[in-house]
């Protein structure tokens, strides 16, 4: 049997439905909450049953999408999965560097990474695209706007003072 | 009203304004012309830099992004079969044929024209209907409100396209169960937030709208590379002939400038209608007006096939603006993205905005006449040279936007957390988009969620509990009864074709 796209979407939904539902019990009330006709979790409830339901309509009746009819695993295969992982791991890289090195040096790697990561391998490009884009950046930011810009525990740790 | 369109249209014409028109329409037609990155992440990345600004001066850059992106996306479309946005599409059909026949110049020129146009005669119409509406909004109660928002999401949904309904619903309920992360505005009480202090705020809608927009084009660019920088390349280098239209030309397409600024302007009114329904109903209705020789032409190269979509994208865009300044109630993702903005400058939109803060009010309406001027005037003569842009490498733009996009948030915060956070949305949403799931439904969903929740607690303690506010009020039930025509429309159209199916298949 082929999973069409419509249906994995929609049996997506209808566990997201599921496990929403399932922590509406961890939503505390107030003493005496219970009894108002509204309280905070009427419509966390309304929205768990209204989305289950409509998601397992979707699952249950026929698409009427072309598109929504293409095996779900079409979707997913022949593409560069490595280089956007790779992406999505350098901007996870970049929460972690930008308060450890800086905004300047981090900054810096970042775009030199993404530049390597899309197979960017002209050192003047990389060089001119990351250095000068940053510096302007950070002087437009911290010395024309006056918005601080930490300059990371590393400088700290090295005996750098404000 | 005199008063406040004279204090609009000096706050309008301040030289910092003027100047931020200007950047606007030039930026928004620069990021506009990036096959993929729509108004939505255009004004998405400018919504950080308008922080530290005059309410007015963030709106009147906004503004002026929006119609820009619009612009941009007909270029790409023009002159490379690649609309950087959907209501750009239609475009296409006759731009891309007339550049191929050596017209790119001409092309771009009625565009442009026609742009001009469209957004003009439907600035005008902004100015009448706003004030109007919002003096009658004004007697809006809670139930009125929470039919409108109703009505909004549900509007959304109808529009979605054949197929899509369903999904749209179920985005919109993604972004209404967003919205209810954090803490409940009335009891104080924490929802959904594991444990989690930095999310006790509830989740950033700045973080939503770039993860969802901005960072997700970037990486689909990636994970779906497409062969359009060559075309690209090939087709800025060439050259795009003349720009000036004969008065022939001029007198053939007056007309269908006229029809498609009227239809443009009511469409964009429309909750969840918007720029990409007008200018395919343009169109369609621009050929069904034709002769059967003028027919012909469309998707030929026709200019009235041209001008038809490109007056009523513009047009529709205007009119887009008029239920999100008089009822608060965005009909776009775009106006979405706008309304968030606002609320993060301390403005309430609405009918009040009206009453109370009438300098941003009528800035932005004044803005979008200044701004369709200036978008001419920067466009025509730059055209050429803009057009050199779209052939920029992509994997120089990508990490670029991919960064603009990170500090943009970060900025806001400076917390790492809505870096990570941005990361795992991001990746979701790259999902989402591959089984072809509509994306604005859920932005919708989650800037109403909050309202929708406070006026419908509002209304029924009005009503004791009761769920009577509902027929009590006439504006409250035409409203539903509106809802319900939405809601029942796409099924109805599924159930017809079924048995249209079904009929064909007994006979045959």
């Amino acid at each position: 049997m082929t999973i069409t796209k419509d249906k994995a979407g929609a049996f997506a939904f209808l566990v997201l439905a599921l496990a929403y539902g399932l922590n509406i019990g961890d939503i505390p009330m107030l003493p005496g909450d219970e009894d108002e006709p509204f309280n905070a979790k009427t419509m966390p409830i309304f929205l768990a049953w209204f989305m289950g339901g409509v998601s397992f309509l979707m699952l249950v009746t026929r698409s009427t999408n072309e598109n929504g009819s293409d095996p779900v695993v079409a979707a997913f295969t022949g593409l560069q999965w490595g280089k956007t992982a790779q992406l999505l791991g350098l901007m996870i890289f970049y929460g972690f560097t930008i308060t450890f090195l800086g905004f300047i040096p981090a900054t810096i790697l970042f775009i030199l990474g993404g530049l390597w990561i899309l197979e960017e391998r002209r050192l003047k490009v990389l060089l001119l695209t990351s250095i000068p884009l940053t510096v302007i950046f950070w002087y437009i930011l911290s010395q024309l706007l006056g918005i601080y810009l930490t300059h990371g525990e590393l400088f700290f740790m090295l005996g750098g003072t404000q | 009203m005199m008063e406040g369109i004279l204090q609009g249209l000096y706050t309008a014409t301040t030289p910092i304004n003027l100047l931020m028109v200007f950047v606007g329409c030039f930026a928004g037609t620069f990021i506009g012309m990036l096959p993929g990155l729509g108004p939505i992440s255009a004004i998405a990345l400018m919504i950080p830099i308008t922080y530290g600004f005059d309410p007015s001066t963030g709106m009147i850059l906004m503004a002026g992004v929006y119609y820009g992106a619009i612009f941009g996306g007909s270029t790409s479309a023009i002159l490379i079969n690649a609309p950087g946005v959907a209501g750009t599409v239609a475009t296409a059909f006759d731009g891309y044929p007339l550049a191929k026949q050596g017209h790119a110049g001409k092309a771009l020129a009625l565009a442009a024209y026609s742009s001009f146009a469209g957004g003009t005669i439907a600035a005008i119409f902004l100015l009448i209907a706003a004030p109007a509406l919002a003096s009658v909004s004004l007697s809006f109660q809670s139930a009125d409100y929470f039919a409108l928002m109703v009505m909004g999401l549900t509007a959304v949904s109808a529009f979605a396209g054949k197929g899509n309904f369903l999904k749209a619903i179920l985005m919109t309920g993604l972004g209404l169960m967003l919205s209810t992360v954090g803490t409940d505005q009335s009891a104080g009480i924490q929802r959904f937030t594991f444990g989690q202090l930095d999310l006790i705020d509830g989740i950033s809608f700045l973080l939503l709208a770039m993860a969802t927009f901005a960072l997700s084009e970037a990486l689909m660019g990636v994970l779906r590379p497409d062969a359009v920088n060559a075309e690209a390349e090939k087709a800025t280098k060439g050259d795009l002939g003349s720009m000036k239209l004969t008065r022939a030309e001029v007198m053939h397409v007056a007309p269908v400038v006229a029809r498609s600024s009227v239809l443009g302007f009511f469409i964009g009114v429309l909750p969840g209608a918007g720029a990409t329904i007008a200018s395919f109903l343009a169109y369609g209705m621009e050929r069904n007006f034709a002769s059967a020789k003028e027919k012909l032409k469309f998707g030929k190269g026709s200019l009235r096939g041209l001008a038809a979509p490109e007056t009523a994208n513009n047009a529709a865009c205007s009119g887009s603006f008029v239920p999100l300044l008089t009822l608060g109630i965005p009909g776009s993702g775009t106006t979405a993205v706008m309304l968030g903005a606002l609320i993060s400058y301390g403005v309430q939109p609405g009918p009040r905005l009206f009453v109370e803060q009438p300098a941003v009010f009528w800035s932005v309406i004044i803005s979008m006449y200044v701004g369709n001027v200036i978008l001419l005037i920067l466009n025509l003569p730059l055209i050429p040279y803009i057009a050199r842009l779209l052939a920029l490498p992509k994997q120089i733009l990508t990490p670029l936007i991919l960064f603009f996009s990170l500090i943009g948030v970060y900025l806001v915060s400076f917390n790492t957390y809505d870096i990570y956070m941005m990361v795992i949305v991001a990746a979701i949403v790259l999902a989402i988009r591959l089984i072809d799931f509509p994306l604005a439904p859920m932005l919708l969903g989650f800037i109403l969620g909050g309202m929708l929740e406070d006026n419908l607690r509002r209304a029924l303690a009005i009503s004791d509990g009761e769920f009577s506010f509902l027929w009590e009020r006439p504006i409250t039930t035409v409203i539903l009864l509106i809802t319900v025509v939405l809601l029942i429309s796409p099924l109805w159209t599924v159930f017809k074709d079924r048995r249209a199916t079904k009929f064909a298949d007994g006979e045959g």
